[in-house]
């Protein structure tokens, strides 16, 4: 196997903005000279069903799907999420875990519980970053901007310059959210769980 | 998405697909709006040198499309895989003429079905009418096809058959840009005899289109469409196509491999050369095995189906698992776990969605039947409403609904039927059956009929239909559906504003005990479309009896909780999630549920 290859992986609820985190990830790798190959999942999933997608960075890619067991990172945007797709990460593979929970059908209607005791055992058993980064956001001003807080934090595990991620960012998002974007870029980058 | 020829993108299938009918000097674009090719259209209405519309459906869309290959420009069709089913129509005669300006039309297909209500083989029905199939392996591929395409359309005169699939469409992968080529437009092609499909042209036609098909397979002898990756000393052929390569090339198989970019028609000379050089030959492809029977047709022996699944996606654990049972890999692959056993999570309405006090108040009613159609409102169909005892394709309720009524009449069976049918499906094809309910109707059947209008086409994220205008400034069309079926003959149909539920509630009430035809036009603006956002509501945990009432309109910021000195268990709303629509304050039977704004002029 190609050595150089970086299997991120992302899980979260439809509505998230999943897709925009994906495009981020992608164009940055690319820019930096990179061949990336990504993945996301839409379509009837948009309506707060489980969403997830991946991106793969390396000399050559293949394929854009990630082999079980050979995940490299999964930013999950929810912890029930995180759980269920901690499976597809390598045993020492980590995870960037955002802590604000959104409660399935089954949970809410009371015919099954939220995993609470599954998602504190993920946390004890793999190496797992936490952050409250929808109240950090709304802290800042816009509860949109928790996703790029969270890639703040996953750029730091990856080979790509910071003056490209915040470039990639600024090219993503509208002109007069660039400021509170980069604020939550930096947070998230010096975060340290 | 402007840029220089030779910059690179990361762009997705999509978004390539889109780019290369720009770079081939495009100039019509038509689509109807249906998960996995949604952006094609989105995309290519960015360039101001198309002209680009998502029709009222794919027989609308195709139609356009036709009219503007007719007038000598070149065009491109994008659907999903089941729209190319209500294209059928004009496409099956549509391949006896001659293309005049570059046809392409665009199949999105779902092996796995994601998100569709079937999974169908769309290389089938691009054979059974006659098409060019070409498919595409990665985003780079999906542009430089789109341009290919066109070309193959116009020098064999042949309209051709984009195949990509979900995980085509949407994964995303480094695109090198090329400048737009201007094509000069042919003008109109005034041959009757080749454009009036009416016998006895019709038939010199069907050998027309023998004889292009035959020529397209000379050119498939040597095309570089498809290539040959030859492995020293193995005695095994692999052939496969799209996306599945790449997840081929992940496993690196002691094989050669016999890549096809134009899966139809396959040169059967070519075949028996490179075939005849193996003793093995296995066929990898996604849903049908239609690689593997042409190859049969052709007399050359070869395997397939019989190691790998005859639905959903071939991922590489999938392919893994197919050449071990082959015998081609020595050990046995491990086995795709792909998540953790856990509490699901399937989609549910969106917050403040104007469908939920619908469903919530039929729940609760009299309605025994409800007969559901596609669209955002398919989700009623799962726990907690439960609401759908049909679903099988766009417009098909309201048809169907008749056969029911009329077969339960004549063995006495009087209750209530209910069918709900969304704005978008209503103007897609639910006019013609709305028609036809006219037609040997009696007064005493008793039918509901419920057009949820939000007026947008919100499944595939709010693209625009005729009733959106009503709502949005920037739409041109204005179709009012109360005034359309008055005008049709209907005499009983109400409007009610969906968020008014105790209205609602009463009027549906009446309606459904109504013995007779009735139509209830219930509007509310889609929730993420129009962007509802009003202050947010929040539960009085003191007042709140925990009934559930709020619970079980299943809005997803609502959750039973512990308060802290409170014994029981006490609704509350996530304010954060909350985009004010009020059904859970109306639904409380105690009051206990206000608007945050409310409290706020109370000093709260």
């Amino acid at each position: 196997m190609n050595k150089l290859i970086k299997n991120i992986m992302f899980a979260g609820v439809g509505g998230q903005g999943l897709i925009l985190m994906t495009r981020i990830i992608s164009q940055a790798a690319m820019k930096d000279d990179f061949d990336i190959k990504s993945n996301d999942v839409v379509g009837l999933s948009q309506r707060g069903g489980m969403v997830w997608g991946n991106v793969r960075i390396g000399k050559k890619i293949f394929s854009p799907n990630i082999r079980p067991g050979e995940g490299d990172i999964l930013v999950a945007m929810e912890p029930l999420e995180a759980l269920r797709w901690s499976a597809k990460l390598r045993d020492d593979g980590l995870i960037i875990m955002n802590s604000k929970r959104f409660y399935p059908t089954i949970v809410q209607q009371e015919k099954e519980e939220y995993p609470e005791v599954a998602i504190e055992d993920l946390k004890a058993n793999m190496n797992v970053i936490e952050i409250n980064a929808f109240e950090e956001a709304k802290n800042l001003g816009k509860k949109q901007v928790a996703n790029v807080m969270l890639l703040g934090i996953l750029a730091k595990h990856l080979e790509i310059k910071v003056e490209t991620w915040k470039e990639t960012i600024k090219d993503n998002v509208p002109e007069k959210a660039i400021d509170l974007n980069m604020q939550a870029f930096d947070l998230g980058y010096v975060y340290q769980g | 998405m402007d840029g220089k020829a030779g910059e690179k993108r990361a762009l997705t299938g999509n978004e390539a697909i889109a780019r290369g009918f720009y770079e081939a000097g495009g100039v019509v674009a038509s689509s109807y709006p249906g998960s996995p090719t949604v952006e094609i259209l989105e995309k290519t209405k960015v360039y101001e040198e198309i002209y680009g519309e998502f029709s009222t459906n794919e027989k609308v869309a195709l139609e356009v499309g036709i009219g503007g290959s007719f007038s000598g420009a070149r065009a491109m069709v994008s659907m999903k895989h089941v729209g190319v089913n209500i294209a059928a129509d004009p496409l099956m005669t549509f391949t006896l003429t001659p293309t005049n300006g570059g046809f392409l039309l665009v199949t999105g297909d779902d092996p796995g079905l994601a998100s569709s209500q079937n999974e169908q083989d769309n290389r089938v029905l691009g054979k059974f009418a006659h098409l060019g199939i070409l498919d595409p392996s990665d985003s780079q591929e999906a542009k430089d096809y789109t341009k290919k395409a066109l070309e193959i359309s116009e020098h064999f005169e042949i309209p051709m058959l984009l195949r990509i699939t979900s995980r085509l469409c949407h994964s995303r992968s480094v695109v090198v840009l090329e400048d737009r080529q201007e094509v000069k437009s042919k003008g109109i092609n005034r041959s009757k005899e080749k454009f009036c499909m009416i016998p006895p042209g019709s038939r010199r036609a069907q050998m027309f289109m023998k004889e292009r098909l035959q020529k397209l397979e000379e050119y498939a002898y040597d095309t570089e469409l498809n290539t040959l990756e030859e492995k020293q000393g193995s005695d095994t052929l692999l052939i496969t196509s799209g996306l599945v390569y790449y997840n081929l090339k992940e496993v690196e198989p002691e094989a050669s491999i016999w890549k096809l970019g134009l899966v139809y028609p396959i040169s059967k000379k070519r075949a028996k050369e490179i075939t005849s050089q193996y003793k093995r030959i296995i066929v990898i492809e996604e849903m049908m095995p239609f690689i593997e029977n042409e190859l049969k047709l052709m007399g050359i022996e070869c395997e397939g189906k019989k190691y790998f699944e005859y639905t959903g996606e071939l991922d590489v654990p999938d392919i893994e698992e197919g050449l071990y049972q082959a015998g081609l890999l020595k050990n046995k692959p491990e086995g795709s776990k792909r998540f953790v056993e856990t509490v699901s999570r399937p989609p549910l309405f969106c917050t403040g969605c104007p469908h939920r006090p619908t469903f919530d108040i039929l729940k609760k009613s009299k309605a025994k039947v409800v007969v559901g159609d596609i669209g955002c409102y398919s989700l009623a169909a799962l726990f907690p409403f439960e609401q759908s005892n049909s679903i099988i394709s766009m417009g098909a309720s309201i048809g169907m609904t008749k056969g029911i009524r009329k077969a339960m009449s004549l063995t006495k069976e009087e209750e209530p039927l209910v069918t709900v049918i969304g704005d978008g499906t209503f103007f897609h094809s639910g006019l013609p059956t709305f028609v036809n309910l006219l037609h040997q109707k009696k007064d005493n059947e008793n039918m509901t009929f419920i057009v949820l209008d939000n007026r947008t086409t919100a499944m595939t994220g709010g693209q625009h239909n005729g009733s959106s205008g009503l709502y949005n400034e920037r739409d041109d069309m204005r179709v009012g559906i109360k005034t359309l079926l008055e005008t049709m003959g209907f005499d009983r149909i109400k409007e009610i504003n969906q968020y008014d539920y105790k209205a609602a509630e009463k009027l549906f009430k009446e309606e459904i005990a109504y013995e007779g035809l009735s139509i209830i036009v219930v509007n509310g603006p889609c929730a993420l479309r129009y962007n509802l956002e009003k202050p947010y509501f929040y539960v009085d945990p003191k007042i709140c009896i925990s009934c559930r009432a709020c619970i079980r309109t299943n809005c997803p910021p609502l959750r039973m909780i512990e308060y802290e000195g409170i014994e029981k268990l006490k609704s509350s709303i996530d304010k954060d999630m909350c985009v004010g629509c009020s059904v859970c304050a109306q639904v409380c039977p105690v009051n206990a549920i206000k608007s945050s704004k409310a409290s706020e002029k109370e000093g709260e």
